[in-house]
Order: structure tokens, then sequence, then C-alpha cells
């Protein structure tokens, strides 16, 4: 009861006018970010930054959680139009999207999609509602050796999850964490690795350095690529009614897509990726035709859509409850809420209790948004498909340098935003993610804080730091995890050894 | 090839690291010091180097096979730094206005009246919203 009456107020905090217009505005660009391809969310929410500035921090939250959020909404748009992903997480619609397509169900495919998406965001809200209280309030008893344990597990399993080599990575984690030790040690006070360079002393900003990897280095990627003008398909309002036949077979999937998602989300990882591919294999799993799977099979628009938006929801519980982003995203999102001077984690709920149910309330308000603004606008958004990236780049490297300026009113920013616009560029281009970079430079402090304070308190004792109760089971879960995937890597070489023999 | 040049910088760069990680205290493991975690970061990033730059020599395989325009690529670094090196001198607005009309000749748009009619109200309006605004002190 009491978690009701804490949402009620988070809801009346988050219909003030402010906070309402925030939420439109997030959903709406997130919708945005998530139709264009090649501009991914960590991307946009690190271009868009610096227009929140102006905001107080509770509408600036709700605009950025908007945009994650929303993203996931739009993704769908171009997959099933167009055959082209709005991003990662929406590849697998292009199986079943595009063929649905092509037969002129683009209306029905977008329709699941879009309610899909409402059904498995809300499943995922509800769970973030019922289990973030309660995961903050025993992170209370938490101590630096339970941090070093969530941060160590977060970072390895992570590593495993991105989608590229391990150990490209790995070597990202472990190069963010480097970064991360730039600037004055927290616990000794001694300046490291800042050549006598003054501006070094506060480390390396996240959000300039996100502005840089992600923003301005995917600038640098969509300006450089080729490009060739793509036909896309008008959309009118009645095309958009899904069939009785297609409601029956897309009502099943979307609840398990939803539940699927959240439980991906909850682990480290790139979740709405991963989920949309878990819930992909289960629908088809699932169908009695399986071979229709991939030829415009209805339940392969309608799971993989859900589960990547209940995913996304899951994806906020470690963030907001234990204060550790566990995906890129998430970890753009913390630079948000420490560029308002807020702190996620235990304390943000016991706290700034408005701000967190503000928050909540808010994402289900902007589920029900997206859903009302979405199909209506689906016209619109086709047509803003049609800008040439010539013209909207430039314009958005101008929004990203001004925004990286406006943070310390610092030249020298710029620099670093350009040198890591280009590192962003060139390691894309090498086949390494940047997304581990930034978490080990968010996680990397946390888990050196953990680990000097809790050699500390356990007087070198390594035991002390692995054998607490809480400590011990967070490990054992990351060593089940790292353990489950070396098994299945050495069951793939095998099977390619296999195959190369043959 | 940009794979194998981007691990060795890698490599590189986290020699770099430890070497100058050697510098700080590293303490005792029940007094660890500023230059505990350095140590062991930096170990670790030069050893998955290291583990990397072999893979990637026994490797055929490369990492992307999409098309760059190189030389798009070195004019859009050449008009980044023009634009952090005049921004102090001429000022936000002349200085962005010259970067945009740049950037969207260099990202070939046709023509010169639109390049020039879009970087003239886009400065303006990126200048309106900063400074006016968000507030935000433009040079």
């Amino acid at each position: 009861m009491e978690v009701v009456s804490l949402l009620l107020q988070g809801f009346s905090i988050s219909i003030l006018p402010a906070n309402l217009l925030a939420c439109v505005t997030g959903v709406l660009i997130g919708t945005l970010v998530g139709v264009l391809p090649g501009i991914d969310t960590i991307s946009a929410i690190a271009l868009l930054l610096p227009f929140s500035y102006g905001l107080e921090s509770t509408p600036a939250l709700i605009m950025f959680a908007g945009i994650y959020y929303g993203s996931k909404y739009g993704g769908s748009t171009t997959s099933i139009l167009m055959n082209v992903p709005g991003e990662a997480a929406s590849v697998v619609t292009c199986l079943d999207g595009y063929p649905m397509a092509q037969r002129g169900r683009a209306g029905a495919a977008l329709t699941v999609s879009a309610i899909g998406s409402f059904v498995a965001g809300t499943i995922g809200i509800i769970g973030l509602t019922l289990l973030a209280p309660p995961l903050a309030q025993a992170a209370l008893a938490f101590g630096p050796p339970e941090y070093f344990s969530i941060a160590l597990v977060g970072l390895a399993v992570l590593s495993k999850l991105t989608g590229t080599s391990t150990l490209k990575s790995l070597l990202m984690a472990t190069t963010g964490i480097m970064l991360g030790t730039v600037g004055m040690d927290s616990l000794s006070g001694i300046s490291r690795f800042t050549f006598g360079v003054d501006e070094l002393d506060r480390g390396f900003d996240l959000s300039i350095l996100a502005m840089g990897i992600f923003g301005i280095g995917e600038i640098i990627t969509v300006m450089t690529e080729p490009h060739t003008r793509m036909s896309v398909p008008t959309i009118r309002l009645r095309d958009l009614y899904p069939t009785k036949e297609e409601w029956r077979r897309s009502t099943a999937p979307m609840v398990r897509g939803g539940i699927i998602g959240f439980l991906v989300g909850l682990l480290p990882g790139p979740a709405a990726t991963i989920s949309s591919f878990v819930s992909y294999a289960a629908e088809k799993r699932c169908s009695k035709n399986p071979a229709e799977f991939g030829c415009g099979a209805i339940e392969g628009v309608a799971g993989p859509e859900s589960a990547n938006n209940a995913a996304i929801s899951a994806t906020m519980i470690p963030l907001l409850s234990l204060g550790l982003p566990f995906c890129g995203a998430t970890a753009i999102l913390l630079s948000g809420f420490m560029l308002h001077g807020i702190i996620p984690g235990p304390a943000l709920i016991t706290q700034q209790p408005e701000l967190f149910w503000g928050l909540i309330a808010s994402m289900y308000i902007g589920n029900v948004l997206l859903l009302v603004i979405n199909l209506p606008l689906i016209g619109v958004f086709v047509q803003l498909l049609k800008t040439p990236f010539y013209i909207l780049m430039p314009l958005v490297a101008v929004v990203t340098l001004t925004g990286a300026y406006s943070v310390n009113n610092s030249v020298f920013d710029l620099v670093w935003v350009i040198i890591f616009g280009v590192l962003g560029f060139l390691l894309r281009r090498a086949g390494f993610e940047p997304a581990p970079l930034v978490i080990g430079l968010v996680l990397g402090p946390e888990l050196e804080r953990g680990l000097a304070q809790g050699l500390i308190i356990s007087n070198g004792d390594i035991w002390t730091l692995i054998s607490r109760p809480i400590s011990a089971t967070i490990l054992a879960v990351g060593a089940m995890i790292m353990l489950y995937n070396t098994a299945r890597w050495f069951g793939k070489m095998q099977n390619n050894r296999k195959q190369g023999s043959c | 090839m940009i794979e194998k040049i981007i691990t060795l910088l890698f490599l590189l760069g986290s020699s770099l690291y430890l070497f100058f990680a050697q510098h700080l205290t590293f303490g005792t493991l029940g007094s660890p010091k500023s230059g505990f975690l350095p140590n062991l970061a930096g170990s670790a990033a030069v050893l998955l180097s290291l583990v990397l730059v072999f893979k990637q020599i026994r490797s055929k395989k490369t990492a992307s096979n999409e098309k760059v325009d190189w030389t798009k690529f070195i004019f859009i670094i050449i008009g980044f730094v023009f634009y952090i090196t005049i921004l102090s001198n001429i000022g936000y607005l002349p200085a962005t206005f010259i970067f945009l009309f740049y950037l969207l000749k260099v990202t070939d748009t046709s023509g010169w009246r639109n390049p020039l009619l879009i970087a003239v109200v886009s400065s303006f309006m990126c200048y309106l919203v900063f400074e006016r605004y968000l507030a935000v002190p433009l040079p």
C-alpha cells in the first residue's frame, strides 16, 4: 500500500505542467531518435545533455528517461518500412516486419509493435516500481566490499555481452578504468596522470567523453559513409488496423516478450538488443508454424518489440537503486543525473522520494503518450526519414559542440570532445564497441573505492572481501554467468573446428 | 589494417600508462595507495592488448568492410580544428556560421544559396537558444 501512495504522490508531481512538457518532449525526441537510422539512443542522450541545463532537475531527468524508452518505440518504424533498423534493438524486427510490409501489412506490423511496446513497457515499469525500492533498501546495508563485487561482476559480465569480441570489450572496459584514474585521487588527494595540466585535475568529465565518443563519433561515422536515398512507403491511418487473426496471434507474444525483456534487462549488458533476440527465439519455439518466421510472422514483430521495451525499464533498476549503470545508455543517463547534481542509488529513493517517484510516474504517463502520439504521427515520422543526412549531421555537430562548450564554458573541453569523437569513430571502424569504455569509466572509481576501502577495513585480507554473504552471493552469480558464457564459447569453438575439418 | 593499428596504439598507450603508474605509490594489500588500481589496470590492459595483437596477427578476418570516405574524414577534422581555433578570436556567431557552411559544403550539399541560408539561420538559432534561453556565456 505504501508503494501505491508513493506512486500517487509521484503522479501528482509528474503531471505538473513543466514535468509533463518534459515528458512529452523526451518521448517525442526519443521516438525521432529511434526512427532515424544512424543516431542511436546513447548518442542522442549525449547530444541532448546540454539542453537540460535550463531545466530543473526533475523535468530534466524525466526528459532523459523519455528519450531512453521513447527511442525503443521508434526503432521498429524503419525496420518494418525499409528493412533498416533504427537502432540495434530493432535488428530482429526486420526479419518479419519487412516481409509483412512487402505483403502490404506494414500498418498492422507498426500497430502491433506500438501496442506490444506499450504492454511490455507497462509490465517493465510495474516491475521497476515493485523491485527498485526494496533493492535500494537492501543496498543501504552494502559496504565497500559489496560495491566492489557489483562493479567487478558488472564489468566482467558486461564484457561478454556487448556482442563484439570479448577481448576487445574487456580491453575497452579496462581503458575506461584507466581513464577513470586520471585526476585527483579521492582517497589520497594526489593528482594522477595529469602531467601538470590543471584542467585534468577534475578528471574526464563523463558528459564530455560521452558527447565526443558517441555524439561526434557518430556524426563523423554518418558523414563519411556513402548514403543512398531510400524509398519510404506511404502509410495511411486506415492501414494501421490489424485483422482479428493478427490480434489473436500477437497477444501472447506481447506478454511473453514483456516478461522475457524484463528478466534479461536485469542482467548487465545491452539488454534491449539481447532480449529482442531471446524473445524471437522463444516465439519461434512456441509457434505452431516456425517455418513462417522470416517470411512475415506477426509473432516475430510482437515478441521482440515488446521485449526490448520491457528490458529498458528493467535496466533502470540497478541505476536507480544501486547507482550503477549496467549498459551504455544508463551510463549516459547517469551522466545526465550527475550534471544536475543527482547521485542515483539508495539515498535517492530515501532522501529525494519526490524525484524518484515523479520519475517512475512519468514513465507510466510517457508510455501512454507514446502509444497515443506514435500511431497518428507515423506519417510525419515517415516524412522525416526523407531528411537528407548531409544537412542534418552538420547541424547536430554544431549543437553538440555548443553544448559541450556550455558544460564548463571552456574551449579546452571542445578539444577533448573532438579528440574523443575521432577516437570513437576510429574505434567503431576497428570493431571496438565504445560502450564498455564508458561503463569502465563510471564503474572504475566505484571499483577502486570499494577495493581500497574494503582492503583497509579487512586489514588486507582479500578473503573478507569475497566471503561476506551479500558480496559472496553477487560474486557467485557473476561466476556462474561467466562459466556459462565460457562453456558456450568452448562449444562454439568446437563446432567451428568440426565444420572446418569437414 | 585499422584494427591492427588501433590495437597497437592500445598496447602503446597502456604501456605508457603502466610506466607512469609505476611512479605512483603502490602501497600494500592492507593499505593500498594511489598506484594500486592504476598498476593493476595498466598490467591488465597491456596483457589484453598483447593477446589481441597476437590473435590479430594469426587471424585473417577484418573488422569492417564498410566504405569510408577518408578524404571527407580529413576535411571534417580540419573543420573541427579550425572552428576551435577561430571560436575565441572572432566570436560564436561568425565562427559557427563559417563552420556550418564549410561542413555543409564538405558533405556535398549542392548549390550556394541553400547552404548559406541554412548556415545563417541555424547559427543564429543556436545562438538564440544557448545565449538567450539557456543563458550560456558564449565567446
